[in-house]
């Protein structure tokens, strides 16, 4: 089944631009085109769709969903006009903050840019082991991001989260990044800390392994066979997380 | 107790990832077997003989899989292979069955108590298919109902939406509804009256990773009413309890008929055939279908169910399963309860399924039954578990002393 533009919205704005919070977190350069002289935040309002704010501070970024108390405002009149601004295909025009505009110009389109460059890296740049593990970071969380929103809006996604207990997973690096899935009532949600009481557990044995999956070099069943990736605890959580897994890369693929 | 070591299991595997997708695939593979932690169980088999089996390092094992199910009178049972070799050597695949095959559906016929004929295939998924496009054929309408949690095998109809390679064409015609809930059943009915061709589902639930479920008093009247006030056929799968709860079908087991009812498994002792019984008013729908395969009619498989169903007939199979199930699992209870924990079993005896109650995750049950492995007692931590008749008693105590000790281990990580 192929993506449809309403989750794809969703997961444009809160795993890929969402994903800003840890390009800063991560990366000097991010954090030097993140850098104001007053905190700032940009609010994404999609008609039929998502809303989110990036708030800047200090060269850091973070998210949050709702557009509401924003400085500048972006307004989308559907899925599809995020979705086409986000594949550099359609801009945006503030209707509100128009002062800020040069904030949006100077800083967080270049921003944007940077983050293209870490979430599409050019090979070469891939053996510079420092961008390797901050590429392959940012890209795990936009992962652990997305699974959220495909399991939440996606057709196939919803049957997967229908059929998931409660509780919360430890999806995580060893050794790397972390972050915790946590399902209520069928509904999930990604917070980007570890988990402090899993239901279950899937752990990738390191980060080029967790490219290599991302990257669709190699299949987490298999890797799971071999040892790779470890899982316990409520299997059948990681059983629907997996396949919602498979949904994220018809989105981001 | 030593703890078993899998080097030549290992090497093993690893030279099977090179040539085998995923090393070994399916059921029996570490990931959809649940291998955890993976370096706990062994991989590939050396050979296998009663209750046990013996991996590539020469460790033993007291196994409660029984290779998921075909088990049934002890791995390399003489009878059944005394009569599967005799037969080989008269003939087995040619191009006229031989008369075997009618020996072995007047036997299922004389056994099975909704059975008025049998139809033979090779693996339970070739009869639930059979099953529902007779269903359909019969009533010439396309919904099925499945109970939550099911599983009827790998065919297209039977798989999920959200499952690699499905289209949602493919389960486009799917009804679900809860284990034992009536009102549910109901409503799906009524909601698609005249639109339903089968509810399918097993006698008792037996699915994965939860505790299993048996039917509640007056549960499978109730639906055989239902079924019969909407015109809807009543397919049993009995794949995997079929002959283990009771030699006339587990539909006869809980007091009910079943318009259709699947076996595998336990049929023939590990040779490989599966039989698809009814009763008489779809005989006619099931000569009408194009259904076939190459080794469908080979007569060894047969001679081997005749030998299988004959010795299980004998030497009181179901009774036996039920006994040695309740023997074997009040002992891990007791075992169990020495180390301070709750070890919850659900299900028939003979297809009992554990799990440790002791935190809603799993997790030390997966612990428990890794040291249980690592100690030659093969259990798994998701799927019910199998009797067979080899199963002694001595067998019995070493598993509550293994047992035992798994729960020490554990113990000593999570110290009360």
């Amino acid at each position: 089944m192929q993506e449809d533009a309403t989750t794809l919205a969703y997961l444009n704005l809160h795993a890929v631009l969402g994903a800003i919070e840890n390009l800063t977190a991560l990366v000097p350069a991010a954090r030097r085109l993140a850098t104001t002289a007053k905190p700032v935040s940009v609010g994404f309002a999609v008609r039929g769709g998502p809303a989110g704010t990036l708030a800047f501070d200090q060269g850091l970024a973070t998210f949050r969903p709702g557009a509401q108390g924003c400085d500048v405002k972006l307004p989308f009149s559907s899925p599809a006009k995020l979705n086409a601004m986000v594949d550099g295909k359609g801009t945006a025009i503030p209707s509100r903050g128009l002062t800020k505009i040069s904030f949006l110009t100077k800083q967080f389109v270049p921003l944007t840019g940077l983050l293209e460059q870490y979430l599409r890296p050019a090979p070469e740049a891939l053996a510079d082991p420092e961008f390797f593990k901050a590429s392959t970071e940012v890209m795990f969380y936009v992962i652990a991001a997305a699974l959220s929103q495909v399991a939440n809006h996606d057709q196939v996604g919803r049957f997967s989260a229908d059929h998931t207990v409660d509780g919360d997973i430890d999806f995580g690096v060893a050794g790397g990044p972390r972050a915790t899935i946590r399902v209520r009532g069928h509904r999930f949600e990604t917070v980007k800390e570890p988990c402090a009481s899993p239901r279950a557990v899937m752990e990738f044995e390191s980060l080029g392994l967790a490219r290599q999956l991302f990257d669709g070099e190699v299949v987490a069943l298999a890797c799971i066979g071999t040892g790779q990736i470890a899982m316990r605890g409520m299997i059948s959580m990681l059983d629907n997380l997996n396949r919602i897994l498979d949904r994220v890369a018809v989105y981001l693929g | 107790m030593g703890l078993n070591t899998y080097t030549k299991s290992s090497e093993a595997f690893a030279r099977a990832l090179g040539v085998i997708p995923g090393g070994i695939y399916g059921h029996q593979g570490p990931a959809e077997g649940c291998y955890i932690p993976s370096e706990a169980f062994p991989r590939f088999s050396a050979r296998a003989e009663g209750t046990y089996f013996w991996d590539l390092d020469g460790n033993r094992f007291v196994d409660y899989m029984c290779g998921y199910g075909p088990n049934v009178l002890g791995y390399g049972d003489k009878d059944v292979n005394a009569a599967a070799l005799d037969q080989l050597k008269i003939e087995d695949c040619v191009t006229i069955p031989s008369v075997k095959m009618i020996e072995f559906a007047e036997l299922l016929v004389d056994t099975v108590a909704c059975a008025d004929w049998a139809f033979f295939c090779k693996n339970g998924g070739d009869t639930t298919t059979l099953a529902i496009m007779t269903a359909r054929a019969h009533t010439r309408r396309k919904k099925v109902v499945f109970v939550n949690g099911y599983y009827h095998g790998v065919a297209m109809w039977a798989q999920k939406l959200d499952y690699p390679g499905v289209l949602p064409e493919d389960v486009a015609n799917n009804l679900y509804v809860g284990w034992n809930d009536i009102p549910g059943l109901e409503r799906v009915l009524a909601q698609n009256d005249g639109e339903v061709a089968a509810f399918i589902s097993t006698p008792y639930m037996h699915g994965n990773f939860v505790d299993n479920e048996l039917p509640a008093p007056g549960y499978w009247h109730k639906v055989r009413e239902l079924c019969d006030k909407h015109g809807v056929v009543l397919i049993i799968d009995d794949v995997r309890a079929g002959f283990r709860l009771d030699l006339a079908g587990s539909d006869h087991h809980y007091g009910f008929k079943a318009d259709l009812i699947c076996f595998c498994k336990a049929i023939a002792n590990g040779w490989n055939v599966s039989a698809l019984c009814g009763q008489e008013h779809l005989k006619s729908t099931v000569a009408g279908l194009t259904y076939t395969g190459s080794y469908w009619m080979s007569a060894v498989p047969f001679a081997a169910g005749i030998a299988c169903l004959e010795k299980l007939k004998a030497i009181g199979g179901p009774e036996e399963f039920a006994a040695k199930g309740l023997a074997v699992t009040g002992k891990l209870r007791e075992a169990a309860a020495d180390a301070g924990f709750n070890l919850v079993v659900s299900g028939e005896p003979a297809l009992f399924y554990l799990r440790l109650a002791d935190d809603d995750s799993l997790m030390l049950h997966q612990e428990w039954v890794a040291e249980c492995v690592k100690r030659g007692v093969f259990l798994t931590n998701h799927h019910n578990h199998f009797i067979n008749h080899a199963l002694t008693d001595k067998d019995i105590d070493f598993t509550a002393e293994v047992a035992a000790e798994a729960f020490q281990a554990v113990r000593e990580r999570h110290p009360l």
